[in-house]
Parts: structure tokens; C-alpha cells; sequence
């Protein structure tokens, strides 16, 4: 069954569509992760315009941090001051990274750079999480309790000053931190048309130190606005949001997600985080090899302007 | 995908408990939304009804006023030309048409039928490899593209065109000499940009690569079909029919024929457009809404 997108301005299959809604869903109740990073090369690679894919991938966001927010606020485990000072950065970041979204398309280099940010940032988080899986994997085989490290270590970055003290994090550091944070989160949410949770929860765990049980719920919290922001600065500006596209990624999203975290209940953690690791570098290759590749066509068409 | 087979189906059995009924509910409530969306896209392709046609406007010296019911008199056209629609509606099922042309002509002659979309500016990317990757590092934009370009005939074209007609009735290379380019190149640089224009409109079939046929009937009735691709800008076409007698032009009848997106598809396209900040909200206010639910739903499971 073919749907017309309005959008996009072409017709697609519905259960494509669906599809890849439902393996985003699945991503996202597996490893706790929005599933973006896959779905928006996916539907690049299906023939969605890289604009529109990015921009309509953003409002699917939303839904997808709004129902696993639902159940991080009732546990409690949002850190609200934490979330907000990343939210300013966050807000900062998707603002200028759609303003430079807009002049990458204006300049006809956006498909460029999406393509190889995809690629920077998939390979390089893909291979920290594979070592990581592994070493924790032969690690544990040898030695089951493991070493117990220190709360968190110090950095030169704990010196910087504006410091602040956020109780339920247990931290006391830098706002410039998480503004820094946020705002690096916000330019990829907006070029990218991801969450940005596979970056921000690792970097919220190693760079802030911290704890493990408010870092998902806190990040969903940045996430939803940043993501609503980007949606909203697209439409405005770019008038790239499909809301049939992303009607039927959320659906599809709807229906992944309760399987994926089924998934995730009967997997132990450390094969969990290795598939993720070995999933995140097969989109990585599969896109460094289309930027590498002997186009089809050398030749392609920017946006049709008609003059008055 | 085995397992996710079974635990879909577990999901779904009564064994999940005392929620299932709320949880029936909530996936009642999607159900519908789809349901409604589905339900718009059936609507918006009912509304395409042929309306009333406009009369052809007449390029030639034939009026078409009259009724054809007596092709001998003299004050009878010589050309008469309809479709089998009046207009191309992008419906939410849209995947590309057919659109039937038919008409009747007073022998002896040639039919050639043109068929152009509307003109504006395209900018044609080129990519190159650059320290191993491809990226477009050439662009060249061309004013007056047509967006589309569908030429159907009678007999061989190059034989008709041959003969005179070469002046009306371009073949779709002649009608790409004459756009004109926004930035001056070396000649042969503007050509190749040109050759890659091409090149993307016959991938989309905008520019069918293959000549129409034009089937002739009995001497007079005359029939082609005019193919049009999914990816089919909006505009209004211009639909352009040719009697040739000894290569010359002896009637012309044109007519307008608009391509343009109906119900559902339109009111979300225009709204993007023209109210951007208030399709962004709706958009997110519709993710927040499905988020919730779906959220809702799965933690009854």
C-alpha cells in the first residue's frame, strides 16, 4: 500500500515506513536509546530527501522521549536542575544548528554533511562501545566482582568556574559543563534529526560523573524540548516536517518498543551494549561506503524555485 | 525476529492481566487515528471529480465552438482535442497517472501532441571526488526549465519535424537550448550541465526518455496516452496539440491542464507553507499526544 507524503512529495509503501518506525521503537526499549541514528539514514536511504528525513525524524523524537519520560518522572529520576541548565544549552545549540542547517541546503553541501557527521559520529561511539562491551565481557569472565572505582575522578574540567551544585546528581561542577553538553546535543539533534541520547548518555556518565539511575530520565527531559525545538524551527523555517512520515514512524514506534524492551529483559547487559556497538558501526560503514562509491549519476537537482 | 514474533504474541495474550481492557482501549483509540487518516486519504481521492472543462483555447485557425457533428462543412474544426481528466490531483494514493488524450482531426495529417510543465528556476549539482568522497562541487542553475517535457506523434517525429514544424513544435533538446543559464560557463561546461538536467528529469520520468505514440483511428480519431510519474511538481501543464499537413502546421488547440494536490494532502501542504509556526506546533502537539499514549499503552503490557 502506497501512501503520498505531502512533504516530501512522493509516494511511499506504508509498511516501510512502518517498518522502520517499529525498528527504531525497538532500538529505543532495548537499549534506551531514540533510535534516530538508524531510522534517519534509513529513510535517506529509501529515497526520503535528506532534509525532510532529518526534520520529520525530529518530531518522531518527541513522541519517543515523551512516553519513556512518563516513566522516568514517576520513578524520579529526572534531575530537573541538571536537565534544565542542559536544556539551555540544548536550546542554543538546536537553534544554531538549524540556521546552519538552512544555509548547508542553501549552499547544496547538506546531504554532504549529513552523510559524513553520521559517519564521524556513528564509527567513532560504535568502536568506544564495542572495546567497552569487550573489555567488560573478558573482564568479568576472569574476575566476577571486578574492581570498584572511585565515585567519579577529577578532571581539569572541575576547575572551571560558575560552579553549581546539583543535589540529586550528587554533583558540585562547572554550569558551563552541561551548557557545553546540551549545546553540542542541540546541533546534532538539529542536523541530524536525532535525539542525540547514544551521545549525551554515555557523555552525562563519564564527562559529568553522573550516577547511572537519573542519567536516562534527565536526558529524555533535555531531549523532548530540544527535539520539539527542532521540529518547530524546521517547520518555520525550512518547512521540512512531514507529519505523515513522522505519523507513521511514531506508530510504528508505538508497536517496537514494548518488543524491544522484552528483548532487552532477557539479554544481559554487556551482550546488549556489544550488538548495539556492532549495529551503530554497520550503519557507519554502510554510509562511509555510499560517500565513497561511484555515484549512479554524478549530477543531481537542487529545490525547484518558481519565479514570479 | 522469530522471538519477537513470540513475544508479541505473549503481549497480546490474556495472560497479561487485569489491564488488558484499558490497554484494548488505547490501541482502539490509535487504531482510529489511522483509521481517520486512512479514511482522508479515501475522501480526498473521492473529491477528484472531473469538473466542468474548460473550452480549448485555440492556438490555430479553427474554432471550436461548434459541435463537431458535420466534419464536411467549412466552418467545422479540424481539430478537436479532449483529456480523459481535467486536471491531475495528488491525492494521498497518488502514484503517478495516466491521463488519456483524444481528439478528432479532418484527414489528410499528422498529429504531434506536446505536453510542458511550468517553468522555473533548477539548479543543476554536480559531485566530483574530492580526497576519495563525492560531494557536489559544481553547481549551475538554468531559468525556464520546464518541469516537465512529453512529446507524442503520429508518424516518426524527426521525419515531422524535418519537414518545417521545427519552428512550434520543439523536440525536448531544441526546447533545453533555450533556457537560459543564471551564471555564464564555457559553453561546453554549460552543456554538460545541461546533459546532467536531463539526466535527473529521465530518472524521475519527467522527461520520458521514449517518444508517445499517437494512435490514429479511422483516418480521424486519434488517441495517446500521457504518462506522469509520481514525482510530479504542481503547476499548471500545458497540453498542445498539432494538425500537420506536408510538415506544416494547419490547426493548433491548447489547453491548460493543472497538476495540483487535493484535500488532505493540499491543506497540509499549504499550511506548511504559509502557517509554518502553527504546522510545527500541531506537529509536535500530535507526537506529544501519540508519545503519551503509545507510553501509556505499553506500560499496561
Amino acid at each position: 500500500m502506497e501512501i503520498y507524503l505531502p512533504i516530501a512529495e512522493q509516494s511511499m509503501n506504508v509498511f516501510v515506513l512502518f517498518a522502520l518506525g517499529a525498528a527504531a521503537g525497538l532500538l529505543a526499549g532495548m537499549f534506551g536509546v531514540g533510535g534516530g541514528f538508524l531510522a534517519t539514514p534509513m529513510l535517506i536511504f529509501v529515497g526520503i530527501p535528506p532534509t525532510v528525513a532529518v526534520a520529520s525524524q525530529a518530531n518522531q523524537v518527541i513522541a519517543n522521549s515523551i512516553s519513556s519520560l512518563q516513566v522516568q518522572w514517576r520513578r524520579g529520576n529526572v534531575d530537573l536542575r541538571m536537565g534544565l541548565v542542559l536544556l539551555l544549552g540544548g536550546m542554543l545549540g538546536s537553534s544554531a544548528g538549524v540556521s546552519l542547517f538552512t544555509w548547508l541546503k542553501r549552499i547544496g553541501q547538506i546531504d554532504f554533511v549529513i552523510a559524513v557527521m553520521y559517519v564521524l559520529m556513528l564509527s567513532s561511539i560504535g568502536l568506544l562501545m564495542l572495546f567497552e562491551s569487550l573489555r567488560t565481557y573478558f573482564r568479568r569472565r576472569r574476575d566476577p566482582t571486578g574492581p570498584r572505582g572511585k565515585l567519579h575522578t577529577h578532571y581539569l574540567v572541575h576547575r572551571l568556574p560558575w560552579k553549581m551544585r546539583f543535589y540529586k546528581s550528587k554533583l558540585y561542577i562547572s554550569a558551563f559543563l552541561p551548557i557545553g553538553l546540551g549545546f553540542v546535543i542541540g546541533i546534532l539533534s538539529a542536523i541530524l534529526g536525532v535525539g542525540g541520547g547514544f551521545v549525551l548518555v554515555p557523555a552525562m556518565i563519564y564527562l559529568l560523573g553522573m550516577p547511572t539511575s537519573v542519567v536516562i530520565g534527565t536526558s529524555n527531559f533535555q531531549i523532548l524540548f530540544v527535539a520539539a525545538n527542532v521540529t518547530f524551527l524546521q517547520a518555520v523555517t525550512n518547512g521540512t516536517v512531514d507529519v505523515v512520515l513522522a505519523l507513521l514512524l511514531i506508530l510504528g514506534g508505538v508497536v517496537g518498543a514494548p518488543i524491544g524492551s522484552r528483548i532487552a529483559a532477557k539479554l544481559p547487559g554487556v551482550v546488549l551494549r556489544g550488538l548495539m556497538a556492532v549495529l551503530v558501526l554497520g550503519v557507519a560503514m554502510q554510509l562511509l561506503f555510499e560517500l565513497l562509491r561511484t555515484p549512479v549519476s554524478a549530477y543531481s537537482l537542487g529545490v525547484r524555485e518558481v519565479l514570479p | 525476529m522469530r522471538r519477537a514474533g513470540t513475544t508479541l504474541l505473549k503481549l497480546l495474550s490474556p495472560a497479561s492481566g487485569g489491564g488488558r481492557k484499558r490497554v484494548l482501549r488505547a490501541a482502539g483509540a490509535i487504531a482510529a487515528l489511522l483509521l481517520s487518516l486512512v479514511a482522508t486519504a479515501a475522501a480526498a481521492q473521492r473529491v477528484e471529480r472531473p469538473g466542468p472543462l474548460p473550452g480549448p483555447s485555440l492556438g490555430g485557425p479553427a474554432d471550436s465552438s461548434v459541435p463537431p457533428s458535420v466534419p464536411s462543412a467549412p466552418t467545422v474544426p479540424e481539430l478537436i482535442v479532449d483529456l480523459s481528466q481535467a486536471r491531475v490531483s495528488i491525492t494521498s494514493a497518488f502514484q503517478g497517472e495516466s491521463l488519456l488524450l483524444f481528439g478528432m482531426f479532418d484527414p489528410p495529417g499528422e498529429i504531434v501532441v506536446v505536453v510542458q510543465g511550468p517553468p522555473a528556476r533548477e539548479t543543476v549539482m554536480r559531485k566530483e571526488r574530492f580526497l576519495g568522497l563525492w560531494l557536489n562541487t559544481g553547481r549551475q542553475s538554468f531559468d525556464d526549465v520546464p518541469a516537465y517535457y512529453f512529446i507524442a506523434a503520429s508518424a516518426p517525429l524527426q521525419r515531422l519535424l524535418a519537414r518545417g514544424a521545427g519552428g512550434e513544435i520543439l523536440s525536448l533538446e531544441d526546447r533545453l537550448s533555450s533556457i537560459r543559464p543564471v551564471r555564464w560557463r564555457s559553453s561546453e561546461e554549460l552543456a554538460k550541465f545541461r546533459g546532467g538536467l536531463v539526466e535527473v528529469k529521465r530518472r524521475e520520468d519527467l522527461y520520458p526518455a521514449a517518444f508517445g505514440q499517437v494512435t490514429v483511428q479511422a483516418n480521424r480519431l486519434f488517441r495517446a496516452e500521457l504518462p506522469f510519474p509520481s514525482r510530479l511538481p504542481e503547476g499548471v501543464y500545458d497540453v498542445r496539440a498539432y494538425l500537420l499537413r506536408e510538415g506544416k502546421i494547419v490547426a493548433a488547440v491548447s489547453r491548460p491542464l493543472p497538476v495540483g494536490k487535493v484535500g488532505f494532502n493540499a491543506q497540509l501542504a499549504g499550511w506548511s507553507r504559509q502557517e509554518g509556526a502553527l504546522y510545527g506546533l500541531g506537529a509536535i502537539v500530535m507526537a506529544l499526544a501519540l508519545g503519551w499514549l503509545g507510553g501509556a499503552v505499553v506500560r499496561r503490557l
